[in-house]
């Protein structure tokens, strides 16, 4: 137990401190829904084991027609791709000292616009539609984001109050229209998009299965690394994290603060933007009204977890989605309700939260090792010296 | 429009009595975004408690909802006290803190909903069906025209909520605690050194701040909605903090915030109705309380004085 608690507190004091923070969360959520589920009368194992079933990374028993593992798999991608996306706008924002929890309100209005926009305009063609459903995302994110950033520079509120507000005020007004304008009366949401302008590639066949494949996850992956560039190589990125560090020095050291509040929320409205239309046009295709995803605080847990890295959140968000996405399936074979996914999630969250206190516990316990350990070469010193007087 | 200032009423006093509790856990220095998750697992603990006792006690009984709201409060209270150790004693961001104990509030109460009533009920449904409380029209109050309509048709939670008010309002204002309490928010060095105990009191704000929350929160299960589902979580504890922000962190202008809230929202759909427009239509009035939020702050922001020491953790160490 002892070496145990010192390899811990020495992992936790190293160089990949974050990192080591992030794996212990995970194991504690691991044993804490391991022990939920033994309460609950379920064997564990079989259940973690249906989540990874569920999202095609380990085999299922047996699939329908035209399905296998690979087609899970592009699902479980699919989700992943607005997953990713969304972390990072969460992770540009936190860096800065903002929090945007705003993010499903910003996906949702983003989504909305290009649904209607090109969506709905079949005589768009195909390359050109996704590219402009692109920017219509990234415009109608951008000035979503920058919209909460003004609020906050130039009349001092809250993002985060402000940022449920406009979340709210968005699911209301879209789903105003949608329900006017734009309803299936069938499925009571709203209308399917156009295949063309669609991010997610429908009906490829693979190796004999039927695979939805999707686009967002190429532009996930390349943000993430943009995002590190950005924040590791150039001015900009500095000054960002200038902002979120220390305002006051920031300020002091020639930084236009309100500027770069505006800019950094901007720019997580942008990949906030992303994420809705890989998330409405690519996995979903349709937009329920009055709904804002679960993904928006999700991606918090991602964030939070993946230690507000851009490519640290890659990982994260992977380990997260496993559980997002497997649920259905974990629900139907071992009979737990779904929801527990979030509950999964949240659990993550609060330990991933406890990173400061796990290190300064760490730091501690380190402490009082090399306390230990000098009292006892003190002493054996004292102890030479005795020997040598005599 | 006697019904406007009814629902009005009962609309707002919920809203206060969180807004209250948000005041309580700032004023002594900790961050409190968690209102929307106090209230909701309050009104969680409250309303099995109150499925639980109406299997006992029988459906009418009007008992079970002071019952349910002394369960919401002790509630909110326990599950306040996961905020509380994540700011005062782990000393996690309070922001974030605030964030995670809501998302666990709504990941906690949407599983165990589902959990209870496979339990209790045998059925599969994400809602907890509670009875609706009784209303009373006080007498010769009534009668005043427009205004008596704050009389009519009243829940019995109103008073209660009046009453914890003035309470509250007494504790914070005119008490040695709420002197102390206040100066936690302000300046914690200089209660540290008149011998005061910093992070005892701050527990016990968070605390109270859950309690609080918690009542709001079983208020809104009983009378607007009758049931306990996962759609509690409307917002309302924003709404809440928007009203503390609004009212400058004093009881007396956040009471008259929340007031105003609560007519434009009651008057908002009543002007929907009295328009005969399409129930479509009500999408766009339900969400006057969240624009007009927005508008006041916008207006109003600026030149608050949120408490000092808001958002710190304490350090003993510190200068």
């Amino acid at each position: 137990m002892k070496t145990k608690g010192h390899f811990l507190a020495r992992r936790l004091n190293g160089r990949y401190a974050s990192v080591w923070v992030s794996v212990l969360a995970i194991l504690l959520t691991i044993i804490t829904a391991g022990i939920l589920l033994l309460i609950m009368g379920k064997n564990p194992f079989t259940a973690f084991y249906c989540f990874l079933q569920g999202c095609g990374l380990a085999p299922k028993t047996n699939y329908g027609g035209g399905s296998g593992m690979l087609s899970d798999l592009t699902d479980f991608l699919n989700y992943l791709a607005p997953m990713m996306l969304a972390s990072l706008a969460f992770i540009v924002g936190f860096k800065a000292g903002l929090f945007n929890i705003g993010i499903a309100g910003q996906m949702l209005i983003s989504g909305f616009a290009a649904t209607v926009l090109v969506g709905y305009n079949k005589s768009i063609p195909a390359p050109a539609a996704k590219i402009l459903v692109l920017l219509v995302g990234i415009a109608v994110g951008g000035l979503t984001g920058a919209l909460v950033g003004f609020l906050k520079y130039k009349f001092n509120i809250h993002e985060v109050v402000s940022t449920i507000m406009i979340n709210y005020i968005i699911s209301y007004i879209t789903g105003f229209f949608i329900n006017n304008n734009y309803v299936d009366m069938l499925t009571r949401t709203s209308r399917v998009c156009s295949p063309e302008s669609r991010l997610t590639l429908t009906g490829v066949v693979i190796g004999g299965v039927n695979c939805k494949v999707p686009i967002g996850i190429a532009i996930a992956v390349v943000m993430a690394f943009v995002v590190q560039f950005i924040f590791d190589r150039t001015c900009f990125g500095f000054e960002l994290k200038a902002v979120g560090l220390n305002r006051k020095c920031a300020r002091y050291i020639g930084v236009s603060v309100g500027r770069r509040i505006v800019m950094s929320m901007a720019f997580s409205g942008i990949l906030a933007g992303l994420a809705g239309v890989t998330y409405y046009l690519g996995y979903t295709n349709t937009i329920i009204p009055k709904t804002l995803v679960s993904m928006g605080y999700d991606s918090i847990s991602v964030a939070l977890l993946g230690n507000s890295s851009p490519v640290g959140s890659i990982f994260a968000a992977i380990i997260v989605t496993i559980f997002q996405q497997g649920a259905n399936y974990m629900s139907s074979m071992v009979g737990v309700a779904k929801e527990i996914a979030s509950l999964i999630t949240g659990i993550l969250l609060l330990y991933a939260s406890c990173g400061t206190y796990m290190k300064m516990m760490a730091r501690g316990a380190l402490q009082k090792e090399l306390d230990r350990a000098d009292d006892a070469k003190r002493a054996a010193f004292m102890a030479e010296e005795g020997g040598e007087e005599k | 429009m006697t019904k406007v200032f009814t629902d009005g009423l009962s609309f707002a006093m919920p809203l206060l009595i969180m807004a209250v509790g948000a005041i309580y856990s700032e004023k002594s220095g900790v961050t409190n975004l968690a209102i929307e998750g106090f209230q909701g697992f309050g009104a969680f603990i409250g309303a099995l408690l109150a499925v639980l006792l109406m299997n006992v006690m029988g459906e009418g009984s009007q008992a079970v909802i002071y019952l349910a709201m002394l369960g919401a409060a002790v509630g909110g209270g326990v599950y306040a006290c996961l905020h509380a150790l994540l700011c005062i004693k782990f000393r996690a961001n309070q922001v974030i803190s605030g964030v995670v104990v809501n998302i666990l509030a709504v990941a906690l109460t949407t599983f165990f909903t589902s959990a209870a009533n496979t339990a209790i009920n045998k059925t599969l449904s994400n809602k907890l069906i509670l009875g609706v409380s009784k209303r009373f029209t006080v007498p010769v109050l009534s009668k005043i025209p427009a205004v008596g309509g704050f009389f009519t048709n009243m829940y019995p939670f109103e008073l209660i909520i009046i009453v914890l008010v003035i309470f509250f309002w007494y504790l914070m204002y005119r008490t040695r605690f709420g002197m102390m309490l206040r100066a936690c928010g302000e300046n914690p060095q200089a209660v540290d050194a008149a011998g005061g105990d910093v992070e005892k009191t701050r527990w016990i704000a968070v605390i109270i701040s859950g309690a609080l929350s918690g009542i709001g929160g079983i208020c809104f299960a009983y009378s607007l909605l009758a049931n306990f589902s996962p759609s509690i979580y409307l917002g309302y504890g924003y709404l809440a903090i928007a009203a503390m922000i609004f009212g400058n962190w004093n009881i007396n202008t956040t009471a008259l915030v929340c007031l105003i809230f609560g007519l434009a929202k009651s008057g908002g759909y009543q002007l929907c109705i009295a328009m005969k427009l399409p129930s479509n239509y009500s999408d766009l009035f339900l969400m006057l309380p969240y624009v007009l939020t927005m508008l006041l702050l916008i207006f109003f922001s600026k030149k608050n004085h949120p408490p000092k020491a808001a958002g710190e953790p304490w350090d003993k160490g510190k200068r």
